[in-house]
């Protein structure tokens, strides 16, 4: 339990950015793990790389994500379905939004 | 099978899942071999990079696995902590779904073991009973002469045995081990346990050259009785007991609960219409054997019936002027078991239906104080819903503490259920047949559960609907602010409208119980008003068995007797003593044909009695004219004269108590034939068959002319009749040492042991109906306080505005009147349906009683105008200024 907490920044952070990164291309879930470590400044690389996979499952079974195996290698790709694509826009603008707020509270008071 | 298809899919996700992670770990090591990593290096930085692969892979899959385990635990932990801390309400739920489930899960345990699994021999379903209809008179008894038995057995190609029985249980001495005793003997035909397919558990059973007249005396016993005469010996076939004075031979123990045809019996003896109280002459005449039979395999009930039809045609033709033949008699198969079970199948049915409407009423209640606390409650799942849960989170977190509540009430209804049974099976009064098979078994314990479960979710359904209607947010909002304009349109109580609902419900159903109550104890008091012809009070009595050996011609019997009415009217404080064959209000019928000299020959059935002269005087039984019996009818040289009771002298002379006086008349009695008899007085009318069942012609002989073989004593003392037991007893020994009497009881005793199932029933009907009252009014106040507490600002404006608290008490108290008359009326419709099916349990009393129904109904509305008028003039009585400020 404790490592959940760990693992998640805040609810719905890993689902967003999993759904954002497949969004340009269809990874399997070792590049995934490599892409968010490299594109996020190593900020992520403090998180297990492992942790991915429970959230994947997780959207798999939403039906968010469907992955297959591709029949070159022996990875599976992950891949955004049709109500994936739509989730993963609207947590985006909520997020922004969210974030918008948040700075907005956070930058040196000027009221 | 979609949860079979899911479990496999379930198992290729997770071997995927070890595949891909697999397969990145693989990727890893293999890029960090590129940077110049030895393998093991690179092994362990991939491991340490990725994680803990065991805690991740199971983390994943716990993404796939059924959420409601895990969170069932916390719900049921969550509920562990909550529940306690509302003791009262814990307990009060606890409490009332105890007695709703234990009365149910008892009843149940006893509907079940009487009246609906197959009885207790092989091939149940091919037993049955054969009984005498008479649809002529409508009002005797079901039983054979041994001729009628025996034709029978001749000719029937439907059955593949058929046997008989002595309808009741007779009084067998037991001497020369330790003191006499009596003891409950049946005599059946020497087929009865091939025909019931018992095997004895020691020795064997009766043989078929056993049965006719003359054959040397055996006996069988129970495993009881061995246990406690013979101490379990295992030797105990071929020794010998003397039974009513008479060396029998054992030959054979039947097994433990073996309870056919009686309950209790200890001695089963062939040749089943030798009874001791008829004289052998007249043993052929009377109808004392019941049937039974197993049906031919292949043949169904119809069949067997059609046959029977056919062969009782012909017997009636060719035997007119027997008893068990007549123009409206006929032969009814039934099962067995059905037959053995008919005199309480409607008071069990009935008490079942009882318990289950407390059970619903209980239900109500508890789902009513569910919603009250979930309304208090709204706070907690609000702020729940606002931390992330979702609704039907909330909804399961309600339904599993409901089953929490219901799972503890049902565990001490079990315990509450065992402890009734437990009473029940010692219950003489309740008459109970097969009661030694009631149990509570697994099937019972079942039942159990699966009622506690169906109250857990019946009664936390309503709650959790409610709450996940409501609009939890706004809950949060409004909760700081107060109730705002006081003219908050949306109501703040949860669920005033189920609870009305509810309250309703529970209303008409107590309705019902309550009229089903009140006509029971009206009929039961109709019953003890009922004059039963005598006076029962400083009455003693007891039972006389004389056992045919030592006592074996009527002279001897009534010799003894005489000598002992001599010697107890010198024992000081005895006023006067008889002896008769068999006690009012306890018989059953044992009667004979009768005609009158001078009148053509008509059905003339009746009742026989055998008595001392002054029975009646003891008995207190008044005399309407003539004489009684004098000692000098009694001797053996005396004329033989009769006395009839009014019943017979309305039958032969209907015009009675005007025209022909039937004192100084003649009749003939076709006991034994012996030829016309003068009528020397007439007494009045006994409630012989209890007091329920009405007097019948009946007529009385000298014992003179039918010395009893068993007879009762009846003392009228001085004073409490218990103190003259030893005194009455140690006479009976002066004359016969080896003498036992049995049945101690007094006449009071008699009387109300007659009425003990109908009391105890009357007495549970009342019992549920006064808990369900009690609940009923519960809810109905319970609501009404809760409405009452919402309105509080509002009354208090109301008076601040200068309505006058007449007004507001009327306002406040229509909405419980409201619901009160709702379940009022319709609890009538229903009781109007449903007291129908009790009709065959009351006495003189309509199953729709108009007094009734309108007295429970103003009754019910009195209760609940107080439980209305409480919390109403509660509300009244805040100060205007407060009530303003309420919130």
């Amino acid at each position: 339990m404790k490592n959940r907490e760990q693992r998640d920044f805040f609810p719905g952070a890993w689902e967003m950015m999993i759904l954002r990164t497949l969004k340009r291309q269809p990874p399997d879930g070792y590049a995934l793990a490599q892409h968010m470590s490299g594109t996020s400044n190593d900020v992520l690389q403090i998180i297990e790389e492992g942790s991915l996979y429970p959230v994947l499952q997780r959207l798999l079974k939403e039906e968010v994500v469907k992955a297959e195996w591709s029949i070159s290698s022996t990875h599976r790709t992950y891949q955004l379905t049709a109500k994936g694509a739509k989730h993963g826009e609207h947590e985006v603008s909520r997020f922004e939004n969210m974030l918008e707020g948040i700075t907005g509270v956070l930058a040196p008071g000027e009221s | 099978m979609s949860w079979l298809g899911g479990l496999f899919k379930r198992r290729r996700v997770y071997a995927e899942l070890s595949e891909e992670i697999r397969e990145h770990l693989q990727e890893k090591i293999e890029e960090l071999l590129a940077t110049g990593m030895s393998r093991k290096e690179a092994a362990a930085a991939a491991r340490r990079e990725f994680g803990n692969v065991a805690l991740i892979e199971e983390d994943s899959r716990e993404v796939w696995r059924w959420p409601s385990m895990e969170d069932l635990a916390t719900d049921v932990r969550y509920g562990l902590r909550i529940l306690p801390k509302r003791p009262t309400f814990t307990l009060t739920v606890v409490l009332t779904l105890a007695i709703g489930i234990g009365g149910n899960t008892a009843m149940f345990t006893l509907i079940r073991a009487v009246l609906l699994k197959p009885l207790e021999y092989r091939d149940p379903d091919r037993l049955v009973s054969l009984s005498l209809k008479d649809f002529h008179q409508n009002k005797r008894d079901g039983s054979f002469t041994l001729k009628r038995v025996d034709e029978m057995r001749a000719s029937s190609k439907a059955f593949s045995a058929i046997g008989a029985f002595l309808k009741l249980p007779e009084n067998i001495s037991l001497s020369g081990r330790r003191e006499p005793e009596a003891l409950v003997g049946a005599r059946v035909s020497a087929n009865f346990l091939d025909i019931l397919n018992v095997k004895p558990r020691l020795g064997r059973s009766f043989l078929e050259e056993e049965d006719a007249p003359g054959a040397p005396p055996v006996a069988m016993i129970s495993g009881r009785l061995w246990r406690r005469v013979f101490q379990g010996d295992p030797q105990v076939v071929g020794k010998t007991a003397t039974l009513n004075a008479t060396p029998h031979i054992i030959i054979g123990v039947l097994p433990d609960n073996f309870a056919f045809p009686f309950v209790g019996t200890d001695i089963w003896m062939a040749r089943p219409a030798e009874w001791s109280v008829i004289p052998p002459g007249a043993r052929p005449h009377v109808t004392i054997l019941n049937g039974f039979a197993r049906l031919q395999p292949q043949v169904s009930l119809q069949q067997a019936q059609a046959e029977l039809d056919v062969l009782n045609r012909q017997y009636v033709l060719a035997n007119p002027d027997r008893l068990d033949a007549g123009p409206g008699v006929s032969i009814e198969v039934a099962s067995l078991k059905d037959q053995f079970v008919a005199n309480v199948r409607p008071t069990l049915w009935m008490l079942f239906g009882a318990v289950g409407f407390v059970l619903l009423i209980a239900c109500a209640n508890v789902a009513g104080l569910l919603l009250a606390q979930a309304n208090s409650r709204l706070r907690e799942f609000a702020v729940r819903a606002a931390l992330g849960a979702a609704g039907d989170r909330l909804v399961r977190q309600l339904l599993v503490e409901s089953l929490m509540l219901a799972v503890a009430g049902g565990s001490m209804g079990w315990l509450l259920a065992k402890y009734a049974l437990y009473a029940v099976r010692h219950l003489t009064a309740l008459q109970l047949p097969r009661v030694g098979e009631i149990r509570p078994d697994s099937m019972v314990l079942g039942y159990a559960v699966v009622l506690s479960i169906a109250t857990g979710i019946l009664f936390g359904l309503f709650p959790s609907l409610q709450v996940l209607r409501r609009d939890l947010t706004a809950e949060l909002r409004e909760s700081g602010a107060g109730a705002g304009g006081g003219s908050s349109a949306r109501p703040r109580i949860l669920g005033i409208h189920a609870r009305g609902i509810l309250v309703v419900g529970q209303i008409s159903l107590s309705i019902v119980l309550l009229i089903g109550a009140m006509l029971l104890i009206k009929s039961f008091a109709r019953l003890r008003s009922v004059d039963p012809g005598f006076h029962s009070a400083n009455l003693l009595t007891m039972k006389i068995t004389l056992p045919p050996a030592r006592y074996d011609t009527g002279q001897k019997r009534n010799t003894f007797f005489g000598d002992l009415l001599e010697r107890l009217a010198s024992v000081p404080g005895v006023q006067n003593a008889a002896v008769a064959l068999s006690l009012p209000t306890t018989k059953g019928w044992l009667g004979t044909n009768v005609s009158v000299e001078g009148q053509p020959v008509v059905d003339g059935a009746a009742r026989f009695e055998s008595i001392t002269p002054g029975t009646f005087c003891s008995l207190g039984i008044p005399l309407r004219r003539g004489r009684e019996f004098t000692a000098r009818d009694n001797s053996p040289a005396a004329l033989p004269v009769v006395i009839i009771n009014e019943s017979f002298a309305q039958r032969f002379w209907p015009a009675y108590p005007r025209g022909q006086d039937p004192v100084g008349q003649h009749l003939r009695e076709g006991l034994d034939k012996t030829g016309w008899v003068e009528i020397v007085g007439i007494v009045a009318d006994v409630h012989e068959e209890g007091l329920a069942t009405d007097p019948v012609p009946e007529f009385y002989v000298p014992t003179v002319v039918h010395p009893p073989q068993t007879a009762y004593l009846v003392v009228r003392t001085q004073g409490d009749p218990e103190l003259f037991v030893n005194a009455v007893r140690s006479q009976v020994l002066a004359i016969d040492q080896d003498q036992p009497v049995s049945d101690v009881r007094t006449m009071d005793e008699v009387l109300e042991a007659t009425l003990g199932q109908r009391r105890l029933t009357t007495l549970l009907l009342g019992s549920f109906a006064a808990v369900a009252l009690l609940l009923a009014v519960v809810g109905l106040y319970g609501v009404v306080a809760h409405s009452v507490a919402q309105r509080t600002q509002e009354v208090g404006i109301r008076r601040a505005l200068g309505a006058q608290p007449g007004d507001i008490l009327l306002l406040l108290l229509s909405q419980g009147l409201g619901l009160a008359l709702a379940g009022t009326g319709i609890g009538l419709g229903a009781a109007c349906a449903l007291t129908r099916l009790m009709n065959n349990l009351l006495f003189h009393v309509s199953a729709n009683d108009p007094a009734t129904f309108v007295t429970i109904a103003l009754l019910f509305m009195i209760v609940a105008l107080l439980a209305s008028v409480v919390p109403a003039w509660r509300a009244l009585g805040a100060d205007p200024m407060v009530a303003l400020r309420y919130h």
